[in-house]
């Protein structure tokens, strides 16, 4: 096998929550809030159903084929030809979509707190740490993300703590004022971040024990969804119906706070937040890629291709969009269904696939076993 | 090019035992042949002395032995003069079976070799070679100048034991032995070095530790090719898993405390003749931000003083950088009262803070240096002259402001916290990239640094257990004793990646408490 670590199931939850954390929490209140309105805390619930079935499926797939990733049973799934395409496509949507976080990372860095520093020299700095990371193997990722996660959890709950305060709860009437259909129309983004946990399909072949691996993985998407249910709270009960205007309105939520005119100004937490959890949803990403990318071309092992992938993936970052502007409009309308597409339709059928495939082998061999 | 560099390497080698080809010989039947060969072994060397006397007024026979190294009233009273007083009763009687009989030595041994007999008289024991025998006898009679126990200068503890080990092997061996008493305490010893010959013990508990780890030490510590060890740290950087790294991946003491606790929880340890500091492995570096004394105060404070230590850590490797990044890029982070203060001391600074800040941390860490090295009278003056000229003169000269020297402090302080030297040391290295960082890209490029220092921890292992265990990879019940240091009828388990073969280390629920139900 390609990877020679092996994590442990608690390592997989936390590796899968900042992967889908770490730009959600940022720019979800803003884009659910655009549909949902008051109703946008709902919202994060029906697209956390998306989460529980995307980790449902990559664990049957997994089931069925314990020991690979969804590049080498999509071969074995579909042939050698369709399995191959189907592996060019979802490389190419990892690149872009890695190269997208990058990007999204560098935009808010610039944007926010070094502006006159070029873009190109962040994003590449952090892509930089991140092929490091993955260049020491899953094991490295995996154990530096078990002590950083904690690290944000306590962030987050110290601006969610201080909040309190300048909070307004007449915000979140009506409920459902306008019927369930605003809050199920706002879920169609978030789920697509919810979607990417489908990445655990990359994680699960190299589980300590494997049993172990759903309940985890639910277990995460679940802490996944109570975190962004809080951001979306707070950021509603704080600004209301304008919360879709801002761009990151978790960042203007901690402008808000000021303690004793002493604690002020703590966007910087935000930002460590924000740096912490974009550095291990990238190095994830990136992980998926090289070792998918290596199973792709078979490859004796990834570590040749980390540092000329990590270029590519900062070239598709500077290429991706001209602008911040655009980089959002299309993360808002043409990138869910791009995800919608690899990490749930495909897998989807690759799984009636080998359902199928499974129930006619059995039937053939029941057959010949009566013949005999 | 390099495959003739290397053969060239080879040969070298090989050349060097040729010469040591000689004394492998076996010793000879005739005195005077061996008398011969070995004082063309010892030759210029004043310190050996050869003593030929007759046993019994018969046998020819000669003792050699180092001056200095060997107890000579002991070998005037329980050698010499026995064995030339001795009657030859029995006409039949061998002489090795005579000298056998005669000395009143206990740790008698046989040599047979001219390179046994050298073995023996470097580590100062006397031999002895009688006429018409090949075989000669070793006697343990060794004795030089060693330093007495004291407590040791760098590890100092409030409460707890106050010796320390000292340059000598036994001694060391003997002072763990009296805190192990049961047999289960094991010690292998070998020698490296191909000159200093340095006895080298490896110690652990048979039944608490890994096999497949003593298998690993030795293995390492054999594959050991070097002129000398001068100190533990030789073998430290030749047994190392990652030596690019910039931190201690085993544990050096002078504290037989440490050591027997250790090992108690199954690791290894390795103690080097000529040296108070034993080597620990495998560690990690919790163990090593771990104080010996918090084991032996109360939970609570010493759980707290676990927390002031981390804090401290932290601050010792960012407080400067968190100093820069905040007054180059993030002003709006400053209380604006607090603000205005700083803006005025800094106003007559002409530097910006990136350079005020690493001329400061350069001189204090120079300042650090010149303590250590100086002798004692001359240590006084270089406090006084870091104290007045570059406290108070550099701020009234304008050179640096005020603040930017309570940061210093703190920081010099802060790194002081941290029980092991070594890793005091790397912290206080790592801070000045983490500065450099920060003037450049602000809070994100701490962010970083941090990032990339925790990786690299992650990355490492020391002899196959992850560096940050039991953080990451995390164990629940093993972080009772990072966080906090949980009490000592908490601690029932061992730690799960060293002492997995003996799993429990006392009974459970040994929770006191007052007697009940008697008023």
């Amino acid at each position: 096998m390609i990877e020679k670590g092996r994590i442990s199931a608690l390592q997989m939850a936390v590796l899968l929550y900042p992967t889908v954390v770490a730009t959600a929490i940022l720019v979800l209140p803003a884009t659910t809030g655009e549909f949902a309105k008051q109703d946008m805390w709902l919202s994060t619930i029906w697209a956390s159903l998306f989460g529980y079935f995307s980790v449902f499926i990559a664990y049957r797939l997994h089931s069925y084929f314990p020991q690979q990733t969804m590049l080498q049973y999509s071969e074995t799934i579909a042939g050698t030809v369709p399995g191959k395409l189907i592996g060019f496509g979802l490389l190419f949507f990892l690149i872009h979509t890695n190269g997208m976080n990058l990007r999204d990372y560098g935009e808010f860095v610039t944007g926010n707190f070094l502006q006159q520093t070029p873009l190109i020299v962040t994003v590449a700095s952090m892509a930089f740490v991140c092929a490091i990371t993955v260049r020491g193997g899953l094991e490295v990722v995996a154990r530096s993300s078990q002590i950083f996660v904690p690290v944000f959890i306590v962030l987050f709950l110290f601006i969610v703590v201080l909040l309190i305060p300048s909070l307004n709860p007449q915000n979140v009437s009506p409920i459902m004022g306008k019927g369930v259909a605003p809050s199920i129309k706002g879920a169609f983004i978030p789920a697509q971040w919810f979607n990417e946990l489908f990445l655990i399909s990359f994680l699960l072949p190299y589980l300590h024990h494997k049993e172990k691996g759903l309940k985890w993985a639910m277990l995460s998407t679940a802490l996944i969804m109570i975190t962004l249910i809080i951001t979306n709270v707070f950021a509603l009960l704080l600004f209301g119906n304008i919360t879709s205007s801002f761009t990151y309105p978790v960042m203007d939520a901690a402008r808000y706070i000021s303690v004793a005119d002493f604690l002020q100004h703590v966007e910087a937490v935000v930002m460590a937040i924000w740096v912490t959890g974009m550095f291990i949803k990238i190095s994830v990403f990136f992980y998926a890629i090289v070792v998918g990318m290596a199973q792709w071309l078979q490859l004796s092992d990834y570590r040749p291709i980390v540092f000329p992938m990590g270029f590519l993936v900062i070239i598709v970052s500077m290429w991706s969009a001209p602008s911040l502007q655009k980089l959002s409009h299309f993360s808002s309308t043409t990138w869910p269904f791009y995800v919608l597409f690899f990490l749930t339709i495909i897998p989807i059928l690759l799984l009636l696939t080998a359902m199928a495939r499974k129930k006619i082998s059995l039937q053939s061999s029941n057959v010949e076993r009566r013949k005999s | 090019m390099w495959r003739k560099w290397r053969k060239k390497e080879k040969k070298n080698k090989q050349s060097t035992l040729k010469q040591s080809n000689q004394e492998q010989e076996p010793l000879y039947n005739n005195i005077t042949d061996n008398e011969n060969q070995l004082r063309s072994i010892y030759e210029n060397c004043s310190d050996v002395i050869v003593h030929p006397f007759t046993i019994g007024g018969k046998h020819q026979a000669i003792l050699l032995y180092i001056d200095g190294l060997s107890n000579t009233e002991e070998i005037d009273d329980s050698v010499l003069s026995p064995l030339m007083k001795a009657t030859d009763s029995d006409q039949e009687q061998q002489v090795d079976t005579l000298i056998k009989n005669t000395v009143a030595v206990a740790d008698t041994n046989e040599a047979t070799t001219f390179s046994d007999c050298v073995q023996a008289v470097s580590a100062g024991k006397p031999v002895v070679l009688a006429d018409n025998s090949s075989t000669g006898f070793s006697l343990g009679l060794s004795k030089w100048e060693k330093r007495s126990v004291e407590s040791p200068d760098a590890e100092k503890v409030i409460r707890g034991p106050r010796e320390g080990f000292v340059e000598t092997l036994t001694v060391n061996t003997s002072m763990l032995r009296r805190k192990i008493r049961s047999p289960k305490l094991k010690m292998q010893s070998m020698e490296i070095g191909h000159y200093t010959k340095t006895s080298v013990s490896i110690a652990y508990v048979e039944g608490l530790v890994d096999k497949t780890l003593i298998e690993e030490v030795t293995n390492r510590l054999n594959r050991i090719d070097v002129d000398g060890v001068l100190e533990s740290g030789v073998i430290e950087e030749f047994i190392e898993d990652d030596p690019s790294s910039p931190f201690p991946q085993t544990l050096a003491t002078e504290r037989p405390d440490t050591v027997t606790a250790n090992l108690l929880e199954g690791r290894v340890s390795i103690l080097v003749d000529g040296t108070p500091f034993s080597l620990v492995v495998p560690t990690t570096l919790y163990s090593l931000l771990q104080s010996n004394e918090d084991y032996y105060r109360r939970y609570i404070m010493a759980t707290a003083t676990r927390w002031l230590r981390y804090l401290f850590l932290v601050m010792s490797l960012l407080f400067p950088a968190l100093y820069v990044a905040v007054l180059t890029y993030h002003q709006e982070m400053i209380p604006t009262s607090l603000l205005i203060s700083m803006a005025a001391s800094r106003e007559q600074v002409p530097f910006p803070a990136l350079v005020e800040v690493l001329i400061m941390e350069i001189t204090f860490e120079a300042l650090r240096e010149a303590g250590v090295r100086l002798p004692k009278q001359v240590g006084s003056a270089v406090s006084i002259v870091g104290a007045l000229v570059i406290g108070e003169a550099a701020v009234s000269a304008g050179i640096v402001s005020a603040p930017m020297v309570i940061v210093v402090a703190i920081t010099g302080i802060a790194s002081f916290t941290i029980p092991r030297y070594s890793v005091a040391f790397t912290i206080r290295m790592l801070r000045f990239p983490m500065i450099f960082l920060s003037g450049t890209l602000g809070l994100l490029g701490i962010m970083l640094g941090i990032i990339i220092i925790i990786v690299h921890l992650a990355t490492l292992r020391s002899f196959g257990v992850p560096y940050l265990s039991p953080m990451a990879p995390m164990h629940f019940s093993e972080i009772k004793d990072v966080l906090v240091r949980s009490p000592w009828w908490k601690l029932n388990k061992r730690p799960r990646l060293t002492g997995k073969y003996d799993k429990y280390r006392q009974s459970s629920g040994q929770k006191p408490g007052p007697i009940r139900g008697k008023e």
